[in-house]
């Protein structure tokens, strides 16, 4: 049978509208004709002639479908308040592959925001042909908004930008700088990934009055955590709608008894009240190194070319944090100096180690953990034991006690996260460069160790 | 059967409607509604002729059509159900009825940061095109969002005068 559409419109041409701003509806009827109507959360393009549903809960629209394999959709554009109408034939239910996986990480990350990611799964993405699609006529639209900027443009000036980088650093301020002042997305982090201990760590932010270097969530945790556990962008462009639809559904699953075990809702990180996200993992050799998220205060204002212009900007990002390892050199010889003992400045400074996951702190204040505590704790053991201040990369990378198998791929990343979070506190401890490859710590009072192993 | 009080409210409480049927060659059909009021034991749905045309037609086949009536701040939702639907009525005398429908959806979607301009589009039609349909609801369905979305829920006996 092939496909009815009205002229000029085509699947591909009104993925805008599966956005989800606006939930779809679906008609349904029995087999003795007796119609259903409902919403549903997602839809999604699978290729120009079928869309695939979200396969939540057996209900009543479910149970038509099966007997009869029609059904009319309907969604509507976000931006003009135009829509369009479907009629679609079900083919089958698909409980894995990428159309199924693109689902369900949509659903879990919009779903993590009110808890419901442990209750709310995807049990299979309906797979539809669509027969016809027509326009609904009638409607007085709205003037489709203008783009806010040349994204294609301005996204090859950033990459032209981020390729002159010598450094970590620099490459990160480049970026977040060149999403504000060439693509107008003022609120940015970047997150990294330490699939050791399954946490993100926040390397970086602009746009927001605390800058938060070292916060962490928990691997699915939000559309970030959900992002770089699926591996795929997720966008929500109307998040209050979207949390009141799963706060509905919810409800629903209370009465139902199907939620023994809910989250708390978990705080949405940087704005107070954004009302668009888009999180982008940072992929690169294969896998996941952490997450590019961005944030807007006004409704729908990531479409999907910011999310093709971004995935490919962070796909620059992680290769530049796979390889951007600076020349290995040798360790430098201890050079003379004072002893922590000596140092003068006040009471001895305390370091405490909790050995179970690296997590370090300053005079009972929490400092950082993970691969970036384990690496304060060598250079500070280090210096007390011969006096050395300077250190190369390459002896981290080699030394055994870190035990860390990611640490290869970033090191030079996490090293800048721990400068970060020391440079942000009031103790006399520092780290700071001493050429390509070498650091230097920087410490002003005298420093005692404890640890609990 | 007739609506329960709390169902009459929900008409006027700023509502979408989404007005369903089918043909009787089992093709299913939906469109927008643009109001809906509680008559005697019936309830009274607008539409627009032009962009409700398929649905129009479904029902003027069997008489079968389902109202979904959902209210945007918390996604309550609830269906009613029909076979004795008829289209009887139209023009500027149901033109009163949808502005105040209307005006009370697009104050719910207000809150959510849309504009009303942008409702506008969606009750756009001319007083020409708005048809009434009418029916006696033989079944009530919760559709809020989530599992036993479509489940039955009780509508209450109608009441004869004495």
């Amino acid at each position: 049978m092939s496909a009815v559409f009205d002229d000029g419109l085509s699947l591909f041409g009104v993925r805008r509208m599966m956005e989800g701003v606006i939930p779809p509806v679906l008609c349904t009827a029995s087999v003795d004709r007796i119609p259903n109507v409902s919403y549903l959360s997602l839809c999604e393009y699978v290729d120009p002639l079928h869309i695939a549903l979200s396969y939540q809960f057996f209900n009543r629209s479910r149970e038509n479908v099966l007997a009869t394999r029609r059904a009319s959709l309907t969604l509507d554009d976000p931006y003009t308040g135009g829509g369009v109408v479907m009629q679609l034939e079900y083919q089958r239910t698909d409980t894995e592959g990428p159309v199924f996986e693109r689902l369900r990480a949509k659903l879990m990350g919009v779903a993590s925001h009110v808890g419901m990611d442990k209750v709310f799964h995807l049990r299979g993405a309906d797979i539809y042909q669509v027969l016809e699609m027509r326009r609904v006529p009638g409607r007085k639209e709205l003037p489709a908004a203008q783009p806010r900027v040349d994204l294609p443009t301005n996204s090859r000036l950033l990459s032209e930008r981020m390729a002159h980088c010598e450094d970590m650093a620099d490459l990160l301020d480049t970026l977040l700088s060149g999403l504000s002042d060439l693509l107008r997305i003022s609120h940015a982090m970047l997150w990294l990934f330490d699939s050791s201990q399954k946490v993100l760590t926040l390397l970086a932010s602009r746009g927001y009055e605390v800058d938060g270097a070292g916060a962490e969530i928990s691997l699915g945790d939000g559309i970030v955590g959900t992002a770089v556990r699926e591996g795929v962008p997720i966008r929500v462009g109307h998040m209050m709608n979207m949390a009141t639809y799963m706060r509905a559904v919810r409800s629903r699953a209370d009465e139902s008894g199907l939620t023994p075990v809910l989250q708390n809702e978990i705080p949405l990180p940087g704005l107070k009240e954004p009302r668009s996200q888009l999180a982008v993992p940072l992929r690169a050799r294969g896998r996941v190194l952490g997450a590019l998220l961005v944030e807007s205060q006004h409704d729908q204002y990531f479409g999907y070319d910011d999310e093709d212009a971004l995935t490919m900007l962070g796909g620059q990002l992680a290769v530049a944090m796979s390889l951007m390892q600076p020349p290995e050199q040798e360790p430098p010889a201890p050079a003379p100096v004072k002893a922590s003992a000596q140092l003068e400045g006040g009471p001895a400074l305390r370091l405490k180690r909790f050995a179970r996951d690296n997590s370090v702190f300053i005079d009972d204040v929490y400092l950082i953990r993970g691969v970036a505590g384990a690496i304060l704790w060598k250079l500070v053991s280090e210096f007390l034991r011969s006096g050395r201040r300077e250190f190369t990369n390459r002896e981290l990378r080699l030394a055994p006690e870190l035990r860390l198998p990611d640490v290869q791929d970033n090191l030079e990343v996490r090293l800048l996260l721990l400068q970060r979070r020391l440079a942000e506190q009031p103790a006399p401890l520092r780290l700071e460069k001493a050429g390509r490859g070498r650091m230097r710590l920087i410490v002003e009072r005298a420093v005692v160790l404890e640890h609990d192993d | 059967m007739a609506l329960t009080d709390d169902m009459i409210q929900l008409l006027s409480a700023g509502v979408s409607h989404q007005v369903g049927g089918c043909t009787n060659s089992g093709r299913p059909v939906v469109c927008r509604g643009l109001a809906a009021q509680h008559e005697a034991g019936r309830l009274l749905v607008i539409i627009s002729s032009e962009s409700g045309f398929e649905v129009l037609d479904a029902i003027r086949q069997n008489g079968h059509i389902a109202v979904n009536l959902t209210l945007p701040e918390n996604y309550r939702s609830v269906s009613f159900i029909g076979t004795d639907a008829v289209v009887r009525g139209s023009g500027a005398a149901w033109r009163s009825l949808v502005d105040e429908r209307h005006a009370a959806f697009a104050q719910q979607l207000v809150r959510f940061g849309i504009p009303p301009e942008f409702t506008g589009a969606w009750y756009s039609a001319d007083d020409e095109d708005l048809i009434a349909i009418r029916f006696t609801p033989m079944a009530a369905r919760n559709q809020t969002p989530g599992p036993g979305a479509g489940d039955a829920i009780e509508l209450k006996p109608i009441e004869f005068e004495k």
